[in-house]
């Protein structure tokens, strides 16, 4: 699957996912984004969604895997532009308070903000 | 509208993507709303996905069946596997549950279908697979839309 994956100021990593994520191609992205972790100091992941055509709840457990990664370094996880039938499926997880809509910049403002407890 | 379809195709991961097309197809002709096709897909992609990977374990000789029927606007989807099946389906629905963590899985596939869909039903014995129902009717499409085609 197509993917854009970024590295930004602050050692927020910004993953864009393209196209159709489902079981099949969410491997692919786990293992960038697990070589980033494994690899250096990542303070956070932002998941820029908007490029997303599909995503099923394998979208869900590739997040949801990547926050538990990213516990051992306190960091923060933000979910951008989900469409509305995947914001239902976020909220049904417990991952509402991730969601916002908008920019990377916005999310790092968000994370942030969750870093430094405010 | 009155239609019929069933789909066979092997337990690789790569199918996930054609059930989710072929069904896809199949309703288009009811001008769904993009919302819509986006929660039907999500639900066939569940049910595939579950038949691929718990009820064959990914094994490509193994043959997932989908059969859909369309009367009026109500498509009822089944997808069935003659794989593993489920020890107790109930614990299975749970939020959350999954046999695999390591995977990955969410635990949240059964719990996503119920949401997307008008009525759920999953049968399953252990050692002969397992068959997911579904029904979803789709909202008439807006009097302005038709008259202008």
């Amino acid at each position: 699957m197509e993917q854009m994956i970024e590295m930004l100021e602050g050692g927020f990593v910004l993953v864009r996912p393209a196209g159709e994520l489902d079981h099949h191609s969410a491997d692919e992205i786990r293992r960038t984004v697990s070589h980033l972790l494994y690899g250096g100091a990542i303070s956070g992941i932002i998941w820029d969604l908007g490029s997303l055509q599909f995503m099923d709840s394998a979208g869900i457990g590739l997040i949801l895997g990547r926050m538990r990664d990213l516990r051992t370094v306190d960091g923060g996880t933000v979910i951008l532009n989900p469409s509305s039938t995947m914001r239902k499926m976020f909220e049904m997880s417990g991952l509402g308070d991730h969601l916002l809509d908008g920019t990377a910049t916005d999310a790092i403002d968000k994370l942030g903000g969750i870093l430094h407890g405010k | 509208m009155e239609n019929e379809m069933t789909l066979t195709f092997a337990a690789v991961s790569e199918n996930e993507a054609l059930a989710r097309m072929t069904l896809t197809f199949f309703i288009a002709s009811l001008d769904p709303t993009l919302e819509e096709i986006s929660e039907y897909k999500t639900v066939i992609s569940e049910a595939a996905t579950n038949a691929i990977i718990h009820g064959y374990g990914e094994d490509p000789s193994g043959m997932v069946e989908v059969r859909a029927m369309l009367e009026g606007r109500e498509v009822t989807v089944t997808i069935s596997d003659k794989g593993r099946g489920i020890t107790d389906v109930d614990e299975a629905m749970q939020p959350m549950f999954t046999t695999k963590p390591d995977d990955e899985r969410s635990g949240m596939g059964f719990t996503i279908m119920e949401s997307f869909t008008d009525n759920l039903k999953v049968e399953s014995a252990p050692g002969s697979g397992t068959t997911v129902t579904f029904k979803k009717t789709f909202s008439p499409v807006p009097e302005v839309c038709r008259t202008t085609g």
